[in-house]
């Protein structure tokens, strides 16, 4: 078992390492540091663009996750409904999520920018979009990464209740069958309530993912403009990375750490209890 | 029937939403360069932007990094976590079942945790900017660990003891029986390393600096600032990122909604 080791080593160490760095003041430039204890946690707390950053990245996490998991349990709910080519609507709406975040980050940018297709489509709609384009005013920006992220992360939340749809027994729909239920009145009666602990893995699944949100920042904004679509894992890039403040970093990165655990925990107790009740 | 037609129609509908960009990245890509959105009415058919891409922006050598970190990536992931799983699945409970579980455990742990340790480390071993930062750390996974564990857990041991009762080695008995009936798992683990890697952006952004090093993402947001890119060029350089994945996908669909959903009914 030496590969045990190996894992130990890449996953678990790191763990630790960075917990105690986050108690330094470790600089990068300086190669060391100083035992800071609680300290940056503290100014952490007190620091208006981590605070931002937080903020930014709840508002994405929560405007994001119902209407991705109500868009993908719709469309999967419809497939499910075997019409003849659903095979290919499955692989066409997964094909998002296969694709490299960079890749999708610069279609959109091009997409929202002034003269992009979505630019002018929301002209012709009537509205009117900020004049340089969307990423470039800090009233639409976090909005249209959103709705960028939704429809990316779509394919992959299709599939899986795809997947919980078909450990359905069919037997229970045979009844549903014989008493001419409706589409909906299936779907809402029977489907629904059975795929409780399909709905608890993907809400989870999507959390713990969409707190981790950079890629599409580092293309799209690097955080502008005025910190308004700054988030919380860019904060600790640009914080320990670039400006090489190692441990401040790290006291950023553990505390996102740990506000996804307490979801996490927080959403598998919730639906655990609405199981037993 | 009147509702399976109405279903139809908004499938295909969202179909047009969902397929639109990914269109539009490679039809942009034929167009001359200096175009900044397609114009219907005036397509062209050029190769000048993937020739920009290859001669001007290194992308040649990007693309060999990918393959070349993916592949290395990808064959030790196979190795290693089946390995590992078949240690966890037959080895002594009171050994396998902490490292089992810690191994679930990774599974919930933000990669963002790591990022600045892992940066760190890469600095002090001198493996910061080579391959050795972008392969060595990713050979292994916990989602592979867990598939390899679950998939070998699910075959009977007789064989193995027939094969330890005629007087077969351990290591013969991993390569000649057990490798050999886990190629399925084998394979999902594969195809899910492989795409995750090809499309991994963060740790080779960070652990690499020159050039040289870059895979096809980093160099592709590296490129230029997008702000006063050449679209066409730019969509050339991310439809040759981009393509791949995308070809891999369409061959090998099943095998890999078999791995997500194996991933997610195992909850």
């Amino acid at each position: 078992m030496p590969w045990a080791l190996y894992f130990l080593a890449f996953w678990l160490y790191p763990l630790g390492y960075s917990f105690c760095l986050s108690l330094t003041d470790f600089q990068l430039l300086q190669g060391q540091g100083n035992y800071v204890g609680a300290g940056n946690y503290i100014r952490l707390l007190q620091d208006p663009v981590f605070t931002k950053s937080l903020e930014n990245t709840f508002y994405f996490v929560f405007g994001t996750i119902p209407l991705t998991t109500l868009l993908a349990l719709i469309l999967a709910l419809f497939i499910a409904e075997k019409i003849p080519g659903h095979q290919i609507f499955q692989a066409a709406y997964f094909i998002p999520s296969i694709t490299a975040m960079v890749v999708i980050a610069l279609i959109f940018y091009n997409l929202y920018s002034r003269g992009g297709y979505i630019y002018s489509l929301a002209k012709l709609a009537g509205f009117t979009p900020p004049p340089n384009g969307f990423l470039q005013s800090e009233h639409t920006a976090l909005w249209a990464i959103m709705a960028m992220d939704i429809w990316v992360a779509i394919g992959y939340y299709v599939l899986i209740f795809l997947a919980g749809i078909k450990a359905i027994p069919s037997e229970l729909y045979e009844a549903a069958r014989v008493d001419g239920a409706s589409f909906w009145r299936r779907s809402w009666n029977i489907t629904i309530p059975l795929l409780k602990s399909t709905f608890a893995f993907v809400i989870v699944l999507n959390t713990i993912r969409s707190f981790q949100i950079f890629i599409e920042i580092f293309v799209m904004t690097s955080g502008r403009p005025f910190n308004s679509t700054l988030t919380t894992v860019f904060f600790v890039y640009d914080k320990g990375i670039t400006r090489g403040d190692i441990g401040y970093a790290s006291a950023a990165a553990y505390l996102l750490f740990m506000i996804i655990l307490i979801f996490s925990l927080l959403q598998f107790r919730l639906i655990n209890t609405k199981r037993t009740s | 029937m009147a509702r399976k037609i109405l279903i139809t129609i908004f499938l295909i509908g969202f179909l047009t939403i969902m397929i639109f960009p990914m269109i539009y990245m490679i039809i942009l890509s034929f167009q001359e360069p200096g175009t900044f959105a397609v114009d219907w009415q005036n397509l062209t058919m050029t190769l000048a932007n993937y020739a920009v891409v290859f001669k001007s922006n290194n992308f040649g050598r990007y693309f060999f990094n990918s393959t070349f970190v993916a592949l290395i990536v990808t064959l030790g992931n196979m190795f290693l976590c089946a390995v590992v799983g078949y240690g966890l699945s037959r080895g002594p409970r009171k050994v396998t079942w902490p490292i089992f579980v810690s191994a679930v455990a990774m599974l919930m742990i933000p990669q963002h945790v790591l990022i600045l340790p892992i940066f760190q480390m890469m600095l002090k071993l001198g493996w910061f900017d080579s391959y050795w930062a972008l392969t060595i750390p990713w050979l292994i996974s916990p989602i592979g660990v867990f598939l390899m564990k679950q998939y070998i857990d699910g075959l009977p041991s007789d064989l193995e003891d027939a094969a330890r009762v005629d007087g077969a080695g351990e290591l013969v008995i991993f390569f000649r029986v057990v490798l050999p009936l886990t190629t399925p798992a084998l394979a999902v683990v594969g195809i899910q390393t492989f795409l995750t890697t090809w499309n991994s952006f963060l740790f080779p952004k960070i652990l690499v600096n020159s050039n040289e090093m870059y895979t096809l993402p980093v160099g592709l947001a590296l490129m230029q600032d997008p702000r006063s890119s050449d679209w066409p060029v730019t969509m050339a350089g991310s439809t040759i990122a981009a393509l791949p994945v995308i070809i891999i996908f369409l061959l090998f669909q099943r095998k890999i909604t078999e791995g997500i959903t194996a991933g997610a009914l195992k909850q």
